[in-house]
Order: C-alpha cells, then sequence, then structure tokens
C-alpha cells in the first residue's frame, strides 16, 4: 500500500497509512448533517404550515358549518343583524370576476410570449419581458389605488356608456354605468393575472424543440402558420396550466379587488353593477364582525375559498409539470 | 446511518411543529375563542395605553393622545379601525380599552364578559351629498332618507323630495346611496335612526353596526365612503360630523320630530341630548330621533363609548385616562364639532369609571 501513497502527503496526515484523511475537522463531519437537518426541517416546515392554516380555517368555521351545513354554499344572503349568512353571490362574484378576468388574460398572455420568443427582435426582449414581470410587482394595493383614482371614473364617463349604448340589449352590459362594481374589478384582475400567465407560457414556448420549428419553416410554413401548427399544440397543455395558475391568483386577489368592487350583495346579470367576492367580503368584514356565528361564517368563506385555491394550484401544477417533463423532440 | 439521521430530523421538526400548534391552541382557548384577533395580551406597561374601534371619536382620541402625553407622560396609542372592531379587539383583550358608537348587544356584552361602557363623546352623523347643480341646505326627513336607502326612491327630481324643497331645481340625476362596508358606529347611529322613523326599514334591514342594506354602494370607513361620495355624482353618504366639515362636503338637514330642520352643530346635538331622561344602569343611551319636546334638537345624534374591562392590569392608567377623556380633554371637543356632555352623563360617567379595578 505504501507504494502507491502519493509522495506529497498532506500535513498532519499519517504518511505510512492509506493517504485518506483519517481525522476531519469539527466542521466537515458535522456540516454535511447539519446541512442536511436544516433544509429537511425547512421543507418539512411548510408542509406543516399548510396542513395547519387549513386545519385552523375549517376548525374558525366549524360552527358556521354545523349551523348551516352545505346549503350555505348556494344560499343567496348575508344580513349580520338577523344573523343569515350564505355565501351564493360572493362564489357567483368570484366566479364570473376570475373567468372573465382570465378569458381576457389568456390571449393577451399568449400574445405577449409569442411576441417575446419569436417576433421581437432580440435586443428588445430583456427590457419588454422584464417590463411585463413587473406588472406583478406592482403591489395589490396600489393596482387598486389606480382603479378608484383612474379606472372607475373613466369606465363610469367614457367606456360602460359606450358598451352600453352598443350592446345595451345584452343583459350583461344592461345596468347604468357606475365607477365600482364587476367590470373595475375584472380589469384589476387580468392586469394581475397577465404577468402569472405570459411569464409561464413564455418559458414553454422557449422548450419548443427548434427542429420541429425550423422544419415548419422549411416546407414553406408561414411564421403564423409555424406558430399555429407546431408551437401552439406542443405548448396547450403548459398553457393550460399557466391559466389554472392565474386563475388561483385571481380567486384569490382581495385587497384590489375590494377597492373596485362596491361590496353589495346580490347577484345581477350587469357588469356595471357591484358585487363581491369571497375574498373581498372576508377583508372587509372580518374585522369588524359583531356575532360568533358571522364570525364562524367568514371563515367558512375562507374555507370554501381555500378549496378552490388549492385545487386550482394541484390542478395546474400537476399540468405544468407534465408538460415541462417531456423530453425534447417528442410530439 | 441514513435513515436515523432523517428520524431525527422529523422528530425535531414534528416535536417543533406539535409545540407550536399547541401553544397556539391553548394561546387562543384564553383569549375568548369568538373573536378574531390574536391573542396576544394587553400592554402590562403603566405608561402606556392600547386601544382601537371608532372611526367618529378618532379626530378628537389624537388631540387627547397628544395632549395626554405632553401633561402627564402616558402614551395612548389608539386605532381607528371602526366600531366593529372596537368591539371584537376589547373582547379578546388585545387592547386596553375599545372605543365604539353602538352600545354593546346583549349578545356581544355576553360575549365580551365584564366590559363597561363610558358614552365619552358627543357627536353627530351628517347625510352628506353630492349632486351637480345641488348647493347647501337640501331638506330631507327621516321616512324619505329610509325611502332612498331602501331603493324606493331612486331619482333626485322625485316628487317627494322636491316637495321638500320647494325652491331648488333638482336634476333626473339617479341616487347612489353609500354605505359603510366595514363595522361602524355611523351605521348603527343611521340605523337606529331610520329604524325608528320607517317601520319598513325595521322590519326589513333593522339595526346594527353592519347591516345587509338593500341597495347602494360601500366602503371601507369614513375615508372609503368620502372618497366615492366626491367621486360620484348623485350620490348620497352617511359620514361623521366632524369628517363632513372637514371635508367640506355639503350635508342636508334632517326633519326633527318637532318638525323643523335644524343644522347638525353644536347647539342642536346639545340639544338633543338634553332631550335625554335619565341613563339606564349599563349607560346604554340612545337620543336618535328625539321628542318634539326638544325643538331645536338634530335627529341623528350619537353619543359614543369607551369600552373598558371592569377589571384590568392597567386599571391605574385607564381610569386616570377616562377621567381626563371626560374632563380637560373636552376642551378639544368644541373646534371638532363635538358637544359637551350632559351633567347626567359625567355623573353616570364619573361613578362607572369608579367600578375599574385593578385584576
Amino acid at each position: 500500500m505504501s507504494g502507491a501513497a502519493p509522495t506529497s502527503a498532506p500535513v498532519g496526515v499519517d504518511a505510512a497509512g492509506p493517504a485518506l484523511a483519517t481525522s476531519r475537522s469539527l466542521r466537515d463531519r458535522l456540516g454535511a448533517p447539519v446541512f442536511y437537518a436544516l433544509t429537511a426541517l425547512a421543507s418539512v416546515a411548510s408542509v406543516v404550515l399548510v396542513g395547519a392554516l387549513a386545519y385552523k380555517v375549517f376548525a374558525q368555521a366549524g360552527p358556521a358549518i354545523s349551523h348551516s351545513g352545505l346549503a350555505f354554499v348556494w344560499h343567496s344572503a348575508w344580513n349580520p343583524v338577523t344573523n343569515v349568512y350564505g355565501a351564493a353571490d360572493f362564489i357567483f362574484g368570484t366566479a364570473v370576476t376570475s373567468v372573465l378576468a382570465l378569458l381576457v388574460a389568456a390571449p393577451l398572455s399568449i400574445a405577449i410570449a409569442l411576441y417575446l420568443t419569436e417576433l421581437a427582435p432580440r435586443a428588445l426582449r430583456t427590457p419588454i419581458g422584464t417590463l411585463v414581470e413587473m406588472l406583478a410587482a406592482i403591489p395589490s394595493v396600489v393596482v387598486g389605488l389606480w382603479g378608484i383614482l383612474v379606472l372607475g371614473p373613466f369606465l363610469q364617463s367614457t367606456l360602460e356608456p359606450a358598451l352600453h349604448s352598443a350592446f345595451g340589449f345584452i343583459p350583461l352590459f344592461g345596468g347604468d354605468p357606475s365607477q365600482v362594481g364587476l367590470l373595475p374589478a375584472v380589469i384589476v384582475l387580468t392586469i394581475m393575472t397577465v404577468p402569472i400567465v405570459s411569464s409561464i407560457t413564455r418559458e414553454i414556448f422557449a422548450t419548443c424543440p427548434g427542429e420541429l420549428k425550423e422544419g415548419a419553416l422549411a416546407l414553406g410554413a408561414t411564421r403564423w402558420e409555424m406558430v399555429r401548427a407546431v408551437m401552439l399544440p406542443y405548448a396547450r397543455q403548459g398553457i393550460v396550466g399557466a391559466i389554472i395558475l392565474g386563475l388561483g391568483r385571481a380567486v384569490g386577489e382581495a385587497i384590489a379587488v375590494t377597492q373596485v368592487i362596491g361590496g353589495t350583495a346580490g347577484i345581477h346579470a350587469s357588469l356595471f353593477a357591484g358585487g363581491d367576492t369571497l375574498a373581498s367580503r372576508i377583508a372587509s368584514q372580518y374585522q369588524g364582525a359583531t356575532s360568533n356565528l358571522q364570525i364562524a361564517s367568514i371563515a367558512y368563506l375562507a374555507a370554501i375559498l381555500l378549496v378552490i385555491a388549492l385545487v386550482a394550484n394541484a390542478i395546474a401544477r400537476a399540468i405544468v409539470g407534465g408538460a415541462r417533463a417531456r423530453p425534447a423532440g417528442a410530439i | 446511518m441514513k435513515s436515523w439521521r432523517m428520524l431525527g430530523v422529523l422528530a425535531v421538526a414534528g416535536g417543533l411543529a406539535v409545540a407550536g400548534c399547541g401553544g397556539g391552541s391553548s394561546n387562543s382557548s384564553n383569549a375568548s375563542s369568538s373573536a378574531p384577533g390574536s391573542g396576544g395580551g394587553t400592554s402590562s406597561s403603566s405608561t402606556n395605553l392600547t386601544g382601537a374601534g371608532s372611526t367618529l371619536v378618532a379626530p378628537l382620541m389624537s388631540k387627547w393622545e397628544s395632549d395626554y402625553s405632553s401633561k402627564h407622560g402616558v402614551t395612548v396609542t389608539y386605532g381607528a379601525i371602526g366600531s366593529g372592531g372596537g368591539i371584537s379587539q376589547i373582547t379578546a383583550r388585545t387592547v386596553d380599552f375599545g372605543a365604539s358608537d353602538a352600545p354593546l348587544t346583549p349578545d356581544q356584552a355576553k360575549a365580551a364578559k365584564g366590559v363597561l361602557q363610558i358614552p365619552w363623546a358627543l357627536a353627530a352623523t351628517d347625510i352628506a351629498y353630492n349632486v351637480q347643480g345641488v348647493g347647501n341646505g337640501l331638506k330631507l326627513t327621516g321616512p324619505v332618507l329610509a325611502d332612498i336607502y331602501l331603493g324606493k326612491i331612486t331619482s333626485w327630481n322625485d316628487p317627494q323630495i322636491a316637495k321638500l324643497n320647494p325652491g331648488m331645481n333638482l336634476p333626473s340625476t339617479k341616487i347612489t346611496p353609500i354605505y359603510r362596508s366595514d363595522g361602524s358606529g355611523d351605521t348603527y347611529a343611521l340605523t337606529d335612526y331610520l329604524s325608528k322613523v320607517s317601520p319598513e326599514w325595521k322590519s326589513k334591514v333593522g339595526t346594527s353596526t353592519q347591516v345587509s342594506f338593500p341597495t347602494g354602494v360601500g366602503g371601507k370607513g369614513n375615508d372609503g365612503v368620502g372618497g366615492a361620495l366626491a367621486k360620484t355624482d348623485g350620490s348620497i353618504a352617511y359620514v361623521a360630523i366632524s369628517y363632513v366639515l372637514a371635508n367640506k362636503f355639503t350635508y342636508a338637514d334632517i326633519q326633527n320630530a318637532a318638525g323643523n330642520y335644524p343644522t347638525p352643530d353644536i347647539k342642536s346635538i346639545s340639544a338633543a341630548a338634553a332631550a335625554l331622561k335619565s341613563v339606564p344602569a349599563d349607560n346604554k343611551v340612545s337620543i336618535v330621533d328625539p321628542p318634539a319636546s326638544a325643538p331645536d334638537a338634530y335627529p341623528i345624534s350619537t353619543f359614543t363609548y369607551a369600552l373598558v374591562p371592569q377589571q384590568s392590569k392597567n386599571a391605574a392608567g385607564l381610569k386616570a385616562f377616562l377621567t381626563y377623556a371626560i374632563g380637560d380633554g373636552q376642551q378639544f371637543a368644541g373646534s371638532l364639532e363635538f358637544a359637551p356632555l350632559p351633567k347626567q352623563i359625567l355623573r353616570a360617567d364619573k361613578s362607572t369609571i369608579a367600578k375599574i379595578t385593578t385584576g
């Protein structure tokens, strides 16, 4: 063995035996296990936190669940005086604002992603991409403030009367123009979901294999035909996942929506009318709740919202994960 | 070896989580488990008081804070989160005192477990409006106001409003009633008044710090409502008087039971308070819609209450501050359109303050 030993042995090492260090420093010996422990602890703590949070919300909602049962979900009322509560108005508001916001945000985001990956001059891609992602960095309360000060008056004086006169026969645009309501909430939510959906879509488009694109172009397809025949089908699964992720964000947005939606109860057909969403009702009423049942009912709203958001997120991750894992070149 | 390490880490993590959860749940069962706001315990320092609640009393409170700290060296920190919030926080004992424009309902008093209410300021809720072409001095009656908020009167040139204002040129603009979406003492004062003057309001909506308004638009806090009022043509809102005057909103004159239209000011608010015959044991007084024997009274006047626990670690500090508030502190009241407290209220307050003990 000594014949195979290196000629210059490290200081402090027994040169007679194998030249592996027999006494590692304390830092080396502890370092690896501690590193392992800390990272494992952080991960386990996050999992425990999610579980504890969900448990606490459902525990707080307990009195309302036993009082109203599942009928709470489709009962349309919210009366702190008679202590009758129901989530239907807010589920409707959440559904309408989020779905409409995504209907607008999805094509917009796909267009942005396509522009940034395919069509923009290379020099412009990073600046424009960064600016789009900056939209996500704007605090929600600032977006809400802009909604009250700028968007609301604009809608009431210009856009809503125009929509009303052009499409007033559709119940959707049938009401009176107003500064607050479902329409400003939809616009605010669109602004907040576009950065998320577009950045994920951009990432998905970037994984589209170059050979397929070049092949299509070589066969004589135009840019648009290449996009439509190669990129969109390839990215379809990922885009759906991105949209559902955006839905999760839209559903949970509280502050910006509270400021522009008007906080009214009731289900109306018109977009100009006021409404309320689950998140917005929780945010505006929790602090001043007057009775135990009201607090429990607000927690029940939170439980419903939690379920919607977690389910949306889980579906999105499954879909996007599947899309990303596909190896390059697979069709 | 690896599996031992894994086991050790999971054991430590699990232990921490259980300790955290267990500590959390026992904490919340100590404080009233019905109240929001995590139980953090009141400040035990004798030099600081914390309070939360009514936005109506907030301008007066900020004057008290600066004056009291300069005279007595005690810092009072107050969060104007609305009367509903004040009630919840004092129930959970996360503050030393709460402030509410609405007296505690029997359910709230039971949940709060031994909280005294002490009327410490007297103010009014104005009805402000923003209608292009209509200036100051619009006259309204209680039933008409109720119908506006019920959604039965929908435009400004409705015959019922025009009848009360023969000299005014009222446009056909739609009326947008604005209300407080958070728990508010101004809502209590308005709904208390409307319940007295409109049986339909009483049965359909009721009286509370937070009600389900049949129509209109909600704003959060006096500032949210004020903001919505300023930007919506044809809107009407109920706002605390000091807020209306500070922002120079136009406000309406409401007819009282004697048939007069008193301007909401110190004189008319004091007249409403003077009509108070006696103070009940729990200090729950309502001076909205005063009887016709008070011809100059403004009908939507309201007391605002301090809510203090009968037993408090900070009893000495609280008693000193409350005595200041109903005594020297009232010197700031006039400039903010708070009326002086009538004698019978002062007497009741002093005897209630004496009930606070250390515990």
